[in-house]
């Protein structure tokens, strides 16, 4: 499925995969579609990102759970977000 | 007696004219009609707007309905100046569709505004034979294909979820494939990892991955990266890449190459697996969500193994 949604968008036909999410069970022989959206708090692609640089990957395990809203001027905690 | 001037002026009546700057723009944030080169087949050959279908004027009504047969497609036509264009639009337009405009200027002033064209290789006898069968497509054409070959894909992995998709997109002919991966091959690999075969283990997966691909097809270029991706590496090896697949096998990863992907602006196909069930999206930066935005921080330790 990775490389028909690859060769969808290097054509430019179709409709990929953006903004949802196709989920397969094999044993149950089911696919199930989940629609995704932009968080808007998402600290690196919502509207006040505070990743814009890699450098927080340089250090080992900081990189992976960054709340949003870390900058000073959003000190709101946010609510894990259903996967 | 008419002339052609006439017939242009006729077709100035019904038929829009779009810039070249317009087109431009709207080829960049993809949202372009779908692109026609009307010109003569030599002509096409000497330099093409990248993702134009040549249809000559000469056969247009008689390709365009099977080609694009809603008459409210949204189409642009390009010829050399822009006069040959008109005509053919304008054609179109008689026969019922009411969504096609003319390139004002026609490639002369796409190229006076310094604005590359591709100059296509056409398909080789035993290419035309291989990709037949894509060929034979109206969403693939040979047009289609050529964007194929011209394609760099980057596979973050040559494992469970990368072996598959090597395999498929090597077999479609995209051109460049990296794949990078520091693993050497297991024999418990090679239950789902079927881009190995039994007489790999031992070696450098990414080694095993480009004698089995070149072996499968000789058009494809496998570009291996025997390394783990790290921040250091990351953003030299992705820039030249149009598309990223990610099959990692573990969390610091996927973020790593969410991240550099969404800053570098290269779409992710992102792929997961765990025991019988299996997930799959495409990560477009400003299009879609990212990674964080559906995963803000990774499970906890231990409850899913990498």
């Amino acid at each position: 499925m990775q490389a028909t949604e690859t060769v969808k968008l290097i054509l430019g036909k179709g409709e990929p995969l953006i903004g949802r999410l196709l989920t397969y069970d094999a044993l149950g022989m089911r696919f199930r579609e989940v629609r995704l959206r932009r968080d808007p708090r998402c600290p690196l692609c919502g509207e006040t990102p505070v990743i814009h640089d890699l450098s927080l990957h340089a250090e080992t395990g900081a990189a992976c759970a960054v709340t949003p809203g870390h900058a000073e001027n959003s000190p709101h905690a946010v609510p894990a977000k259903a996967g | 007696m008419k002339t052609y001037r006439d017939l242009v002026n006729e077709a100035k009546q019904v038929i829009p004219e779009i810039s070249v700057e317009e087109l431009q723009a709207e080829l960049a944030r993809g949202t372009a009609p779908t692109v026609i080169d009307v010109r003569d087949p030599d002509e096409n050959r000497e330099g093409a707007i990248e993702g134009a279908i040549p249809i000559s004027r000469g056969f247009l009504e008689f390709k365009i309905p099977d080609a694009f047969p809603d008459p409210e497609t949204p189409l642009v036509l390009y010829c050399l100046s822009g006069l040959r264009s008109l005509l053919a639009a304008k054609a179109l337009h008689d026969l019922g569709y009411r969504n096609v405009a003319s390139l004002a200027g026609g490639v002369r002033r796409w190229k006076e505004l310094r604005l590359p064209v591709v100059r296509e290789e056409p398909l080789t006898p035993a290419q035309l034979e291989r990709y037949s069968r894509h060929l034979m497509l109206a969403q693939v054409g040979e047009g289609g294909q050529r964007q194929l070959l011209r394609a760099k894909v980057l596979l973050i992995g040559a494992g469970g979820l990368g072996s598959p998709t090597a395999v498929y997109l090597a077999a479609a002919g995209v051109g460049t494939l990296g794949v990078i991966d520091g693993d050497v091959v297991d024999l418990s690999n090679l239950q789902r990892q079927i881009l190995h075969t039994t007489p790999d283990v031992g070696r450098l997966k990414v080694e095993s991955a480009r004698d089995t691909i070149q072996t499968m097809n000789p058009d494809v270029t496998v570009v291996p990266y025997a390394e783990r991706l790290t921040v250091d590496n990351i953003e030299r090896i992705i820039k030249d890449y149009d598309i990223i697949v990610d099959g990692s096998d573990n969390f610091a990863t996927r973020y790593l190459v969410n991240d550099a992907a969404y800053l570098l602006g290269k779409p992710n196909v992102h792929g997961a697996i765990f025991q019988f069930e299996g997930m799959v999206t495409v990560l477009a930066p400003g299009r879609g969500p990212c990674y964080r935005c559906l995963y803000p921080s990774p499970p906890p330790a231990g409850l899913v193994p990498s």
